[in-house]
């Protein structure tokens, strides 16, 4: 059974997003690590650039498989986190840590219409 | 359509594997991890359910004869219980598969096919086979086949008192042993052994190997394995479009046979493609993209993905000979981005076979 943190966001697809201020920080959730299996490469986009929601910003690839990271919001990345695209192992050990990138939103409701923690474990269990 | 199973289907379900559609078969991809599977076989031992693979009989006494007029390999004077790879050619040189077969004397032999090619091979063999006294059978369904795999499989294997001979047997050498056929080969690089059998006979082999923690691994790991070590596939680098002089299997083409299938047609051929090893140093390539010199497309990968020995991205490709450069750099366009590509003349990962 893959672990859901309580009080972040979650998409369906299977990103998580912490909402701090005008700030966000968004990852791969437990259940996307574990589908994935041992994650070997991530690319993301570089400090400053723009993110639209909807819009792929980055991909994580396994061994066999190559996904496309969706921004679920709109705004400016503030950061990447290069250690995580240095020692990608680290979203297999600690999804909910190993943030990707923290984007500086406009719009907070992009962020609040989200799944909470328990909606999101109704979507995994559907 | 219906996907069809091995009879080992239900020892997968038990050790958790994750079942897809390989060539019309529900095949084990993976059970515990990819990367646990694969180290398994490069460090220690695990074990590969390919029941899918296809087997034909040769029997009579123009066997030898018969397969030395179709392969382009050199099969006349082959010795008893040796195997010998081949392709498989039409009347234009093309490939339509590649195969193994296994010399039990001059009139029985097996051969090993892929699962995708079962029946077009058949086919073909059937008609080709008319002028001989021999006889052709498609015993597919009989035979379930496992692959051991690995520097402890010799070990393993002696632990099942199936004959201390085993020991003794060398790289594409074969034996029987109570119903079973044991041959040294594989397809992943290491030591080991493919034994065919009935499937009686391999459900209980292959509970056994569970019993003795044989890593379980699925075809996901067998693909990394093989590119590892640069063994081409089928569908991949090998295709009907291309002669085995397009991919590298130029070894396999004896030219200073009598005759062969193809022969006239390969003998008068100028290879267009080439097959090359590739190691980038950041990203993974993978099948399809493009292979890029001199801001043009001089080909494609055709099979690519992440070593779990060397941790770095590896690749095969099949690019143009004409537009290509030995001496210009050669990028792989990953994501419309290019990544420098760095050729490499010996296969990524040495192996340990005999």
């Amino acid at each position: 059974m893959s672990k859901i943190q309580e009080g972040l966001f979650y998409t369906e697809d299977h990103e998580w997003v912490r909402l701090e201020g005008n700030t966000v920080s968004i990852g791969i959730t437990d259940f996307a690590q574990s589908s994935l299996g041992d994650i070997v490469f991530v690319e993301l986009p570089e400090d400053g650039s723009d993110v639209s929601a909807g819009d792929s910003f980055g991909v994580v690839e396994s061994i066999k498989s190559v996904s496309d990271l969706y921004s679920p919001v709109s705004g400016k990345v503030l950061e990447k986190n290069t250690p995580v695209e240095e020692t990608p192992e680290l979203i297999n050990q600690q999804p909910f840590d190993a943030w990707l990138i923290k984007v500086e939103v406009q719009n907070t409701d992009e962020v609040t219409k989200l799944m909470d923690s328990q909606a999101y474990s109704d979507f995994c269990n559907q | 359509m219906t996907l069809l199973r091995t009879r080992l289907y239900e020892e997968h379900i038990k050790q958790n594997a994750k079942m897809v559609d390989f060539a019309g078969w529900e095949m084990p991809i993976q059970y515990s991890n990819l990367k646990q599977e694969a180290l398994a076989v490069r460090e220690k031992v695990g074990v590969f359910d390919v029941s899918h693979m296809g087997e034909f009989f040769v029997e009579g006494p123009d066997a030898e004869k018969f397969l030395d007029n179709l392969l382009p390999n050199k099969v006349q004077g082959l010795s008893d219980y040796k195997a010998l790879y081949s392709p498989l050619c039409n009347e234009e040189g093309k490939m339509l598969d590649d195969l193994i077969i296994y010399k039990f004397n001059s009139s029985k032999f097996m051969i090993c096919v892929n699962a995708s090619n079962i029946d077009n091979d058949f086919n073909w063999l059937s008609k080709q086979v008319n002028d001989y006294d021999c006889k052709l059978t498609n015993q597919s369904q009989q035979f379930s086949l496992l692959a051991l795999q690995g520097p402890k499989a010799e070990d393993t294997l002696l632990k099942l008192n199936i004959g201390e001979q085993i020991k003794d047997l060398q790289y594409y050498c074969f034996q029987e042993a109570n119903d079973l056929l044991i041959a040294r080969t594989g397809y992943t690089g290491e030591d080991g052994f493919e034994i065919f059998g009935p499937h009686q006979k391999i459900i209980e082999l292959w509970q056994q190997f569970m019993e003795l923690e044989v890593e379980p691994c699925g075809l996901g790991a067998r693909d990394i394995l093989r590119l590892e070590v640069c063994f081409p596939l089928y569908g991949q680098e090998l295709t009907k479009e291309l002669t085995p002089l397009d991919c590298g299997l130029k070894w396999t083409v004896k030219l200073d046979k009598e005759n062969f299938v193809g022969k006239t047609a390969l003998e008068n051929y100028q290879p267009k493609y080439q097959l090359i090893k590739l190691t980038v140093d950041k990203g993974i390539p993978r099948i399809g993209y493009e292979i890029i010199q001199n801001e043009e497309s001089i080909g494609k990968v055709t099979s690519g993905t992440m070593s779990v020995v060397l941790n770095q991205g590896i690749a095969l490709g099949l690019i143009d000979k004409n537009k290509y450069c030995p001496k210009e750099k050669i990028y792989v366009k990953i994501r419309n981005r290019l990544f420098e590509a760095n050729r490499q003349t010996k296969a990524f990962v040495q192996g340990g076979h005999k």
